[in-house]
Order: structure tokens, then sequence, then C-alpha cells
């Protein structure tokens, strides 16, 4: 049984995994969803009641059935390297690959339908609220008005875009950036704005989940470091990444926003305040992992291999109007 | 006319090191230019920061 992995060719945090995958002979086909219909190519029947599907890649054959798990890592946009691209090929290539996956009956690392859901700000937030984790007071308004009664509540705030989507044309990041007590919100009225009490924070979690097993990574913040300095991505620190212990009500929390998002595989970002809290500012359902691994010497890669090489549960059939289960 | 969190918006970092390895279609890995799995090179990986969280990747934004 393969495990497939959807990703571009230069995911080195990819290569994490299959080097694991390759030491436990486990087969692995790679496939980049870009390269439809070039070097990757699909074909599935539908006859007699059946269906069979098969995938190619980089020279690799291997059948729907004989899929264990997907790991859906960072394809790339479908057909987007045919010959000639266009949305409309793009569009006609995700139904055809994604379509034709989710009939597989292989586990999924993370199902596709969970992972859309769980890109989105604004329900992590309320998700995590009713799973117990703490979350910073949030307002994400169109409204110049709210904006402003908000800022005079919580005075310290923070500004990050809803959906961590980066502007192109040029490229440009948007980090999670301290607003200015007496900043112009009347700009708030042209895109949704996402603002959040700032927390003076004594470190960053980053706390990844595979499956069951919980991996926490902890960053103290400099003692010179400055207020403004509030995006881990851009801190001017060089401190490493620490292995670190996670608090027994966050665990119980944790485990069930992902029973709840139906995620196999989250990488949540969390501050801790000076009273030892953690607080929830986002759970990034594909998020990178290779980053802490090589600081902590965390096993998350291996994690994620045996994750993905887990037997195949016995599918239920129908078999003459009855559900069995075959092998 | 410019959203809000833009004015808070700054150029993306570059993170192209197509130079340094190479994908290797055979092993499904890519490899250094001396022949070494690039992922076995913690400190490389370091060094280049390619399996960092950074926000400016065009098409994905799950850091």
């Amino acid at each position: 049984m393969t495990v497939l992995i959807l990703t571009t060719e230069e995911d080195v945090t990819a290569d994490m995994v299959v080097v694991h995958l390759h030491a436990c002979a486990v087969p692995v086909v790679r496939l980049d969803p870009a390269d439809l219909t070039g070097g990757a190519a699909l074909s599935g029947e539908y006859v007699h009641g059946a269906f069979r599907g098969h995938l190619s890649s980089g020279g690799r054959l291997v059948s729907l059935d004989g899929l264990r798990s997907v790991w859906v890592r960072r394809p790339g946009i479908p057909a987007s390297r045919a010959a000639r691209p266009s949305p409309w090929l793009t569009e006609e290539s995700a139904q055809a690959l994604y379509g034709m996956l989710r009939s597989s009956g292989a586990r999924w690392m993370n199902d596709p339908d969970a992972a859309h859901r769980a890109r989105h700000k604004p329900w992590q937030l309320r998700h995590a609220q009713s799973c117990g984790l703490p979350v910073p007071a949030t307002l994400i308004t169109t409204f110049p008005q709210a904006a402003r009664e908000f800022a005079d509540r919580y005075p310290d705030l923070v500004v990050k875009p809803v959906s961590g989507a980066h502007p192109q044309d040029p490229p440009r990041a948007v980090p999670t950036s301290r607003v200015s007590p007496d900043a112009d919100f009347a700009a708030v009225a042209f895109g949704p704005t996402l603002l959040q009490r700032r927390v003076a924070k004594r470190a960053d979690i980053r706390l990844t989940v595979v499956g069951e097993r919980l991996l926490a990574a902890r960053k103290p913040v400099a003692a010179d470091a400055h207020p403004d300095e509030v995006d881990v991505r851009f801190a001017s620190t060089t401190a490493p990444w620490e292995p670190a212990e996670v608090p027994p009500r966050i665990a119980e929390s944790v485990r069930a926003y992902m029973r709840g998002a139906e995620l196999a595989y989250g990488a949540f970002d969390f501050v801790e305040d000076a009273d030892g809290t953690w607080w929830f500012l986002e759970c990034n359902q594909s998020g990178q992992f290779g980053f802490i691994e090589v600081d902590t010497g965390q096993p998350i890669a291996r994690t994620i291999a045996e994750w993905l090489s887990r037997p195949v549960a016995p599918r239920p059939t129908r078999l003459n109007g009855a559900n069995s289960a075959v092998s | 006319m410019q959203p809000f969190a833009l004015n808070y918006a700054r150029p993306a970092a570059d993170v192209e090191v197509t130079a340094v390895y190479a994908y290797d279609s055979g092993l499904q890995l890519n490899v250094l230019l001396d022949g070494r799995i690039a992922a076995s090179d913690h400190a490389l990986l370091r060094e280049l920061g390619t399996t960092t969280s950074t926000a400016g990747s065009k098409t994905h934004f799950d850091d």
C-alpha cells in the first residue's frame, strides 16, 4: 500500500518525511497537481457499479485502491504547468484529481473538506473558544467606528490578515503588527480588518499535532526585545526553539479542537503571557514543522511518516444489499 | 482606498534556493550537489530557512 504525497518538488520539508518512509520501505508516490497533464496523469473508470482509478507521476503508476494515505502537503495549483494552462483546465484537473482521490478510501492528512474549513481564521477563533482555549479579545470588521470603539476598550492592539494570504504584484508579506493608539481607522472600510488585543508575551509556542501526538516547542522572548516586535516570524532573535511540556488543560482542549475540526495534522501558534497562560492565535492546518524539528530534535517528520504508514482500515462494501467489510 | 492591514505590509522575503539542491525524481527527494540528501543536513536547512514558517508565499498561506 502506497503513501501519496501531494506537494511541489522543491518542498524539502516533505523530504524529511519521505526519508523516513523510504527507511521503512513504505512505497511513496510524490505528485504535484501542477504537473497535470505533463509529468502527472490520472484515469478513473466507473463501470458495472465499481470504480477503478490510477495515478502516475514521475514514471510511477499507482492504483487508487492501493493508496493507504494521502498527505496534502504543499500541492501546486492543478495543471498550472500544463502546456496551455488556463483557469478552466485548473478547475477540470482539480475536480478530476481530488474527486477521484475522495473515492479512494485512503486516510487523509488532512481531509480537503476539513482543511478548507479549518483555514478560516474567524472559524478557528470560535472553535478554539468552544474547545476552552484562551483567545485574546478580537474584532473582525469593516466598520471604522467599531474599530475605534474596540481600540478604546483595548488600547494595545495588533492587526493581522484575516486569511493569512499574502498580497502579490508586488509580492508582500503582512506581519502581525502593533497598531498605534492614535491610528486612523478610516481605511477599515476598505477591507475586513482583524484587530486583536496584544498579549504581552514572554514566549512564543508552536504546538505541532500529529494524530494524537502533541509536540510543543517554546521560544522565549529576549529580555531586550522591543514590544513592537510582535510577529515571531519576523523577530530579530536568534534564540532556538526548545522542547516544551504541554499543560494538561491545553492538551485536552487541543485534542478537542482537532477532533472537532476533523484534522489529522495541525500546527498551533500560542503566545505565553507572564502568568504562563497559553493564548491561542491560530491553527495552521498545513503549517511548517521542519524548522521546529531542526531546532528541537523532536521527531515530527518520523511521527508524520508513522501516521501515514498505518494500514488502511477495512472498508465497508455493499454485497447483495448488506454491508460487509473487506480487507 | 488601501485596506487598513496593508498599511503594515512589507516586501516578501525571497527564499529561492534552487541552486543549492535539486529534485531527484528517482529518489523523490532533493539532493545536494555532492549527492547527499538535503533533508538530512539540518545545519543547511537551518541556514537556508526553507523549512521555516515565513510569510510571503504566492500559493500557500499555512505557515
